[in-house]
């Protein structure tokens, strides 16, 4: 399917989730579409690890955690799933974003996603609610159920590449963890910083 | 076993960290802290989270730092050294807080042939992304694994602190 269509309805479809993105294309289609600053986390100063940091996350509020990972990312690093598995987290979804080329890096492709089936890696490694969505519609379809029903999920999105390299989100690191970290504790999560702002 | 010097040591570690409000522990073992790691486990004050590599456990307690929770990430020097890249990406960039435990792994009396390039580099890496480094080289330091974790708080910035075998032996 096409990524920015992909793109699209997720973030239209998807307007109450935390998100967190992983460093690339994850990220800058992200930004472009959204504009959000407050409820993702755009991830872009490590590979691999964007599932476990929204891991984190979800352990501390009831909301739905999404983890938006690209491929170059995941292949760094699929021993995730297993600790994905270990920790069960009804509120954790995670994407990852199949383009099978490293956006960032002007769309240098990869052979991983043609010979490795990253949905059946997710049920061999325990976890239970997997998806795998190649067409628009498809994901259309089957997109609430794998966010809205209770329960720890993996879902593959088979996406052309991009062909385009977009900008990156401008948030500086500190100003990004500032603006998500407050976003959260305005909108009803746990404490996170040791002072508090007074409230106006 | 219940009362060796190993144990209470290991006791006087787990307490120290639950009292400064830690509550997730992600581990991946080196022989000298499997002790250590056993009382997470068995403790109900903590979760504690078995990971598939260090990195791992960076990535979860930095995305943990946004739950509000305190945490530890206790690995060995080894793994440590694998980590540079997410500390330096994730911690730094975003100036994410963290308290990492290590193993002072190749320091004199390590027989381990196979960890003398902790011996020659360990402290080196260290000094050289800037990380502020607390050695636990006998039972009375044990109390700066709490300054270290609040410094941490403070700097925004992770902070390492270092066991000694002898100091996990409960003969320091």
């Amino acid at each position: 399917m096409n990524f920015e269509s992909c793109f699209r309805l997720l973030a239209e479809r998807l307007k109450d989730e935390i998100i967190v993105t992983s460093a690339g294309n994850c990220s800058e289609l992200w930004w472009e579409i959204t504009g959000e600053s407050e409820r993702v986390f755009y991830l872009e100063a490590s590979m691999s690890l964007a599932p476990l940091f929204a891991a984190g996350i979800a352990l501390g509020t009831t909301r739905t955690v999404v983890a938006l990972n690209g491929d170059g990312a995941f292949c760094m690093n699929p021993g995730t799933l297993m600790v994905e598995r270990q920790l069960a987290l009804p509120n954790l979804k995670h994407f990852v974003v199949s383009n099978r080329v490293y956006g960032s890096t002007n769309d240098l492709s990869h052979p991983f996603g043609d010979l490795t089936d990253y949905a059946a890696m997710a049920r061999a490694s325990g976890v239970k609610r997997v998806y795998d969505f190649s067409t628009i519609e498809g994901l259309g379809q089957g997109l609430d159920e794998m966010i809205c029903d209770p329960g720890h999920a993996f879902g593959v999105l088979h996406v052309e590449p991009l062909g385009r390299h977009p900008r990156a989100p401008g948030i500086d690191g500190p100003e990004l963890k500032f603006r998500f970290g407050r976003y959260l504790e305005q909108s009803g999560g746990p404490t996170i910083f040791d002072v508090p702002l007074k409230k106006s | 076993m219940g009362t060796s010097a190993a144990y209470i040591v290991s006791r006087r570690i787990v307490e120290t960290t639950a009292e400064c409000g830690i509550s997730l522990v992600a581990s991946l073992p080196d022989g000298w802290i499997t002790n250590l790691i056993e009382h997470y486990v068995d403790d109900r004050r903590f979760r504690h989270v078995a990971v598939n590599r260090e990195e791992s456990a960076i990535g979860l307690c930095s995305g943990a730092f946004f739950s509000g929770i305190g945490t530890f990430s206790l690995m060995g020097a080894s793994g440590f050294l694998t980590c540079i890249y997410a500390l330096t990406k994730i911690n730094y960039t975003y100036q994410i807080p963290l308290l990492i435990g290590i193993t002072l792994r190749g320091r004199p009396g390590d027989g381990a042939k196979f960890h003398q390039s902790n011996a020659l580099y360990l402290e080196r890496v260290m000094q050289s992304i800037d990380i502020p480094f607390v050695p636990i080289e006998c039972a009375d330091d044990i109390p700066r694994v709490a300054t270290a974790y609040r410094h941490s708080r403070t700097l925004s910035r992770p902070v390492v602190v270092g066991f000694t075998r002898e100091v996990l032996r409960g003969e320091a």
